[in-house]
Formats: C-alpha cells, sequence, structure tokens
C-alpha cells in the first residue's frame, strides 16, 4: 500500500480518540482476560447479588438466544402481596430454588420451575421506628444453609433456608436514634456476610454466618482522631451520611471488598462542612478479613450536588495499553465514569457518559475538573445536570465479556435548586429545595442505555427511549440485553447492535432486577415488577402520563415455550 | 451580590415583628404565615410534601378532609413505620403549633393551639439522654434498653443503681450462662416456647438474639458478665448524667 495512503488511514482511525478537544486512552480494542470470564459469570444458578461478586450481572446461559427470543412467555407468576414500594430486588436462585426479597423486608422461598411458595418469612419491624428512606429491599444473599436479609428496620437476619425459621437476628446499632435502615443485599464474603447501613453516619459491617457475631465495622465518616477526620469541620462528622446504600463487590484473589460511598451530609448545603468530606462519594477497598481500609479514591471532594458514588464497583479484568490489567469500573450519580486500578486505587481514565452536564465543564482523565459550578448558598437558582437522581440511578449495569461491552443505563434530567441552610434538628438530606426539569435545549427529559467499551468510554450503540430507565441490565451468553420500563415493557435487545428483538406487557411499571437461570435444563428469566418509590413519585412531574404506570409487587418468569427450545 | 444583600435585609426588617409577635400569642392568620413558613422549611425539604401541600415524595396534604386531632397527632408524634417524624421532638412550641394551624388550614380548619410537645428535660438530665442515645458512642445504651418509645429491649431496665460505680459492677439479675454444642457464654432469655428458645448472645457487642432448639441448649442462673464490659468509653460524670436521665424519667 502507499505511504501515504497509510497516514490517511490512520488519520482517520484515530479521530473519534479527540472528542471535544479531550484526547481519550488510545481506543485499540481492549483485550478481556479469558481466564476471567468463569469467576464473572454466571451459570445454572444467580447466586450472588451481581451474579457473582464482580457485579457483571452476565449468564452464560444461551438456550434462550437472539434468535429464538422472540418466543418467550411466561411460565409463572408470583405476587408478594406488599405494594406499597415496588418489588426492586435481586432474586437468588440456588438448586432449583428462588429466594426473593419483598419492600417490607419479607422473604420468599420458591421453586424456581413452578413458582410455588415453599416458605415465607415476615420480618417484624422494632416499635417506634420510621424509616427514613421508604420500605425497600433489594435482596437476600444465601450460604451455610441460611439465606440473609438487612431489613429495612437495620437488621440482619439469618433464615434457615429450608424453613425460613429465624436463626440469628442483630442491630449494630439501635435504629431508632441512627435512624439506620438496610436496603441493599448483603455481599458474602467468605464466612462473613457483609452489609451497608445508611443513617446519620454509614458505615458497612460484616458479621460471621454462623454466630451473627459481629467481625468488624467500617465507619465511612473517620470519627475525631482517625485519618481523614481532619477533612470535616467540628462535630459535622457525627452526622456525616455517606451511606453505603448499595452492596459492593468482591475480589476473592486480593481478598478485598470495594463499596461506594453516598454524599456527605448535609446534602446540598456545603457551607456547615467545609472540606474534602472523605470518605464521601469515595469508592474504598477493605481488607476481607479485618475491616481495614486499604486504599480509597474520592471521585468527587466536597460533593455540594448530591452526586453519590453508590453505584455498583465492576471488576474486570481487561488490556491497557497492551498489559493485563485488574480495573475497577465505576460510575457515580455525575455524569462520569472512573477506571481504577483495583490492586492500588490509582487512576486508569475518567469519561464522561452523560450529554447534559452543567455542573463542570469537563473532568480530565487524570482527575481535574475544570469549570467546576458548585451549588451554594445565595446562588439564584440555575439547571443542575445530571439531576440528584443521578445520570444513572441505582439500578445496575451489566458486562458481557462476549461482546466486551458494558451495558450502562443513563438518565438525562435536571434540577432547579435553591440551597437551604439546615435548621437544626431537621432531617439532614434536607439542604435544598429542588424541581425536577428538562435538561437545556430538550422538550422533555429522557433516557438511554449505552452500550460503550468499559475502559475508554467509547460509544458502540445507543437506545434511546422518552421516559426514564430505573431498572436493572441483565447481560447473556445468547447475546441479550434484558431490561424492563416504567410503562410496564420488559424486552431484549440484541447486545450487539441494540435492535429491539422482543418485548412483553408485565402490567406494571419496572424498578428492580432481572436474573436468568435453569432447572432441569429449561432457562428462565424472572423480572421483578412494580413501579412506586418516592423516586417514582418525584419523576412524575417531568411526565403528567406518568400516572399511567402501575405500582405492584409480582415477580414475572419467562422462559422459552418447551417445544421451541 | 449587593442587591441579594439588600433585599435579605429587607425580609429581615419586614420579618423581625412578625417573629417576635408569633412568639407570644399569634393572631390565627399570622400562625398560619408562619407556619407555612416553618412547611417550605421543613415538611417540604427534598423528598417530602409538595409546595403548598400538594404531593412530593410523601403523599398530598391539602384538601385531604384530616380533622384537627388526627393532624395535631400526627405531625407532634410522627408516624411509625413511614419516614414522617415526630416534629413535637424538632420544632419549638411555637413553630410546632404555628405548621399545625397551616395544614390545618390546608383541610378548612380554623387554626388550633391544641398540640402538647413532649416533655423536655433540661440540665443534666438532658445531657445524660444525649449520652444515652448518642450514635457516636462504640456501646450505646440504647442498643440494649429500651426508654421514651427507642431503643432495643434486650433487658428491662430494673433498679437504676445510685451512682456510676455501682453501675459499672452491675450483676443484672437477667443474664444466664448458656451452653451451647459444648460452647459456654452469657446470655438474656428472650423467650421460651415447647420446643425453641430464643436468648441473647452476649459474648460480642452488640448482642445476637439467637434462636435455638430446647435440647441443643442447657441454661444455668446467673453469669460472668458484667456492666462494665460495655461501658469502658464512659467516664464517671457521664455515667452519672445517665443515671439522673433515667431517674428523671421515672423508670421504675
Amino acid at each position: 500500500m502507499n505511504r501515504r495512503w497509510i497516514i490517511v488511514i490512520v488519520v482517520l482511525f484515530t479521530l473519534p480518540l479527540f472528542v471535544n478537544g479531550q484526547q481519550r486512552i488510545p481506543a485499540r480494542q481492549t483485550t478481556v482476560s479469558q481466564s476471567q470470564i468463569p469467576k464473572g459469570s454466571t451459570n445454572e444458578n444467580w447466586s450472588s447479588y451481581g451474579g457473582t461478586g464482580l457485579d457483571w450481572r452476565y449468564s452464560s446461559l444461551n438456550q434462550i438466544n437472539t434468535s429464538n427470543v422472540k418466543a418467550l412467555l411466561p411460565a409463572w407468576i408470583f405476587q408478594s402481596g406488599d405494594y406499597q414500594d415496588a418489588l426492586q430486588s435481586t432474586p437468588i436462585v440456588i438448586d432449583g430454588i428462588m429466594y426473593l426479597s419483598s419492600p417490607h423486608s419479607y422473604v420468599f422461598a420458591l421453586d424456581a420451575a413452578t413458582g410455588k411458595l415453599l416458605w415465607q418469612y415476615k420480618h417484624e419491624p422494632l416499635p417506634g421506628y420510621s424509616p427514613p428512606f421508604g420500605l425497600k429491599s433489594y435482596g437476600v444473599a444465601v450460604s451455610d444453609g441460611k439465606v440473609f436479609i438487612g431489613t429495612y428496620d437495620d437488621f440482619i437476619v439469618a433464615l434457615d433456608q429450608k424453613t425460613g425459621h429465624e436463626v440469628w437476628k442483630v442491630a449494630a446499632e439501635d435504629p431508632t436514634t441512627c435512624r439506620c435502615s438496610i436496603s441493599s443485599a448483603p455481599l458474602l464474603v467468605k464466612d462473613k456476610v457483609v452489609i451497608g447501613s445508611s443513617g446519620s453516619r454509614g458505615f458497612v459491617a460484616a458479621f460471621n454466618v454462623k454466630t451473627g457475631h459481629m467481625d468488624w465495622r467500617f465507619f465511612t465518616v473517620p470519627a475525631a482522631g482517625e485519618p481523614g477526620n481532619e477533612t470535616w469541620s467540628g462535630d459535622m462528622w457525627k452526622r456525616g451520611g455517606v451511606n453505603p446504600w448499595v452492596t459492593g463487590s468482591y475480589d476473592s484473589e486480593l481478598n478485598l471488598v470495594y463499596w461506594g460511598m453516598g454524599d456527605p451530609s448535609p446534602t446540598f448545603y456545603g457551607g456547615s462542612r467545609p472540606g474534602t468530606n472523605l470518605y464521601g462519594d469515595s469508592v474504598v477497598a477493605i481488607d476481607a478479613d479485618t475491616g481495614k481500609l486499604c486504599w480509597y479514591h474520592q471521585e468527587i471532594p466536597h460533593d455540594t450536588w448530591d452526586y453519590d458514588s453508590n453505584w455498583e464497583p465492576v471488576l474486570m479484568d481487561r488490556e491497557v495499553d497492551g498489559q493485563m490489567r485488574k480495573l475497577m469500573v465505576h460510575i457515580n450519580k455525575s455524569g462520569y465514569t472512573w477506571v481504577l486500578d483495583r490492586t492500588n486505587g490509582t487512576l486508569v481514565n475518567i469519561y464522561q457518559d452523560n450529554k447534559n452536564i452543567t455542573w463542570v465543564k469537563q473532568i480530565t482523565p487524570k482527575g481535574e475538573f475544570i469549570g467546576r459550578h458548585d451549588v451554594l448558598e445565595g446562588q439564584e437558582p440555575w439547571l443542575v445536570c445530571p439531576s440528584n437522581l443521578g445520570g444513572k440511578s441505582w439500578n445496575h449495569t451489566a458486562y458481557s465479556p462476549r461482546t466486551t461491552f458494558l451495558y450502562v443505563p443513563l438518565i438525562e434530567v435536571c434540577n432547579e435548586i435553591v440551597v437551604r441552610r439546615r435548621i437544626e434538628g431537621m432531617p439532614n438530606f434536607g439542604g435544598a429545595i429542588w424541581v425536577m426539569k428538562s435538561p437545556p435545549g430538550h422538550e422533555s427529559a429522557y433516557s438511554h442505555i449505552d452500550a460503550i467499551n468499559p475502559v475508554t468510554g467509547k460509544l458502540q450503540w445507543t437506545y434511546q427511549y422518552k421516559y426514564i430507565f430505573l431498572a436493572s441490565m441483565l447481560a447473556t451468553g445468547g447475546d441479550l440485553l434484558f431490561t424492563g420500563d416504567p410503562e410496564g415493557e420488559f424486552f431484549a435487545l440484541d447486545a450487539r447492535t441494540g435492535r429491539k428483538l422482543w418485548s412483553y406487557q408485565n402490567g406494571a411499571g419496572h424498578r428492580g432486577s432481572p436474573v436468568t437461570y435453569m432447572v432441569k435444563g429449561r432457562q428462565y428469566v424472572a423480572m421483578p415488577t412494580g413501579w412506586g418509590t418516592v423516586t417514582g413519585e418525584i419523576v412524575g412531574v417531568l411526565w403528567p402520563e406518568s400516572e399511567k404506570w402501575r405500582s405492584g409487587s409480582s415477580l414475572v418468569v419467562f422462559a422459552l415455550p418447551k417445544e421451541s427450545k | 451580590m449587593i442587591r441579594v444583600a439588600i433585599k435579605s435585609l429587607f425580609i429581615l426588617v419586614l420579618s423581625v415583628p412578625a417573629v417576635v409577635h408569633a412568639q407570644l400569642v399569634p393572631p390565627p392568620e399570622q400562625a398560619i404565615k408562619t407556619g407555612g413558613e416553618v412547611f417550605v422549611q421543613t415538611c417540604t425539604q427534598s423528598y417530602c410534601h409538595g409546595a403548598n401541600g400538594g404531593a412530593g415524595g410523601a403523599p398530598r396534604l391539602a384538601g385531604r378532609g384530616f380533622n384537627a386531632a388526627y393532624i395535631e397527632k400526627v405531625v407532634t408524634f410522627g408516624i411509625k413505620g413511614t419516614p414522617m417524624p415526630a416534629w413535637g421532638q424538632k420544632l419549638s412550641e411555637p413553630e410546632l403549633k404555628s405548621v399545625i394551624a397551616y395544614v390545618e388550614s390546608l383541610n378548612g380548619i380554623a387554626p388550633g393551639t391544641k398540640a402538647v410537645p413532649p416533655p423536655v428535660l433540661t440540665g443534666e438530665a438532658a445531657h445524660g439522654r444525649d449520652l444515652f442515645f448518642d450514635p457516636t458512642e462504640a456501646a450505646r445504651c440504647s442498643n440494649c434498653h429500651r426508654i421514651e418509645e427507642k431503643g432495643i429491649s434486650v433487658a428491662p431496665l430494673g433498679k437504676i443503681p445510685p451512682d456510676s460505680r455501682s453501675l459499672r459492677g452491675l450483676e443484672t439479675s437477667h443474664t444466664v450462662t448458656a451452653t451451647v454444642r459444648g460452647k459456654t457464654f452469657p446470655a438474656i432469655v428472650n423467650s421460651q416456647a415447647a420446643n425453641e428458645v430464643k436468648l441473647y448472645d452476649l459474648i460480642t457487642f452488640p448482642p445476637v438474639l439467637r434462636t435455638l432448639t430446647q435440647s441443643d441448649v442447657t441454661l444455668e442462673d446467673g453469669s460472668s458478665w458484667k456492666h462494665s464490659s460495655v461501658l469502658g468509653a464512659y467516664t464517671d460524670a457521664e455515667l452519672d448524667s445517665m443515671l439522673e436521665f433515667l431517674r428523671a424519667t421515672k423508670v421504675p
């Protein structure tokens, strides 16, 4: 080939490296570690909240695939009976039995092939307790012959896996005064069950699976005398929030537990807490045996926008610049994703996810904030994008090692915010009054699922939607991507192209996390349904027609008709 | 910036007589106005009620047909099992009365001033209450004792010891020594049924409520457990304040 042509081709292929004048990490195809694939994938069982401890939400099952998904039909339906706050959990399936939790911290064991109820546990709440963020449960964990749930009134309860009878129950704190609450699913780490508790000062705690004894506790805000306490002023650390309200992930080889930290309190009103406010908006790596902090990376120092860094730390081994690296891909609410070396927390890359961002002009791949615009007291109201729902909410991403893409549900919604000084004794999240708004130049808010290169952020395809995606993603070995929308449509996209292949009207909106599993050679896909929660109501102001998005609390489970397999 | 400051000054000057007046005997229309201001700063914050009593994260309050007694009860004491807090413990009495008046006005009721907030403790007893429920203490009392409808009732409060020294040495009459599959530990029995024992395991803090089969457990009266094992972080003066709190609230 002529040398001049080679130069032209090289230039053409290099152009996408420069987006908005910002040089990204070279977009050459990164390679996935083949040896990591079995550790991150599920098969017959869906035994952990994020599929496995690596949080991929990917199943290698491929009986249901792009060629036959059109034939998918409901196999059974289970109704939990508590419709107050939507079914938001991730079902756990082990050896043909499903373990499902519902908003009132109820737990159900079901025959995963038929939906038949085997046992149920109805948690009795502590008298006098009012959960600050409503009733919700994102799921359970199963190990050592027990089913574990963190309850909305902050207890960890261990149930007998066969009978549902209580084995042990413990609260790390008095929930009536710390106003603590557990909504996230527990994470199993060797002989410990680890939970994140939210309240006046968050913590991550580990309990022995056999006895319930608390083995360690990591406070998300350092106490007086501890390193990091100097990033708070006065006694503000005592009510610093930084709530770890979404389940973390676990690397068994490094023996590290990773957890995303919420924003510092009071939310929005930063005037009363000068400093960077550790470990607010950070991701932390904790020694699984001792609970000691190994490293942390603060993504947003001194948050004034409610940009929780709570979302799932996705652990993947991929090639970067010719070297296989142990990475953590971590998106937060701010519209950006942080890629870290998960052995030591060093920064590998930062890239932009959302299209509408006004709180900062740019965050460089090296972590420099250019044109940061804080929410301050005395300001005229201004449009903060993304909103405090986040450029992505808690509903999870999925990562397919087959396509090599990360699938990210993104929300293009903004806030108009007026800061108010905290009133002594008032709830700590009340630092401002805010109103949901459409992004600048748009008639309406909207959302999209993006398939991206998780290291560089390079977009492969996007699937746009006129409302809001608040349900999790599920990727499969059949090259399908499953999720649901608020209007009740549960659907499958071609994971390689983003083309919609199948859809089913479930009768209620979706806020939960789909899973897939196999019983006696038949693959099932389970999707929790039910619109609602405070978030569901808040986004309603953006779309009057949201009144039609129905609540409920049913699990709808799909399979191919037996003759179509 | 200067314009904002001048504007704020105007609002401040105009508000001062109103606020002073509200703290004396608020006329009905003033109570509603003040109540509306308190409402904006409290009830409409973030995830809760909407502006003017409309729906937000929490339900609509305007035009719901609530009666005065219900509004007073809910605003003062909150609703158990929901995010609605007990404002009687958080607002000053004039603020509480005015916000009740405001919510009443949203439901077509003339303002009333009937709310009675829970008693307020002062001095050492108040300090003792703060310590008793302090979430930053490593082992706080309300993890095991329930009072004022707060806390976990692991052990009922008994006779209040006269001073911190006797509290540290207190061998509670509730504890037993449990042996489960060869392992012995101090415990408090929570309940016993035909074939089941529920007991609090006191080996570690916080205590764990364990459910055991009768045949797996043997119980003996008394144990080696003492209050001093969980009171290490407190000074004698702090313990005395907490005892003063318990005496002030007339625990039996």
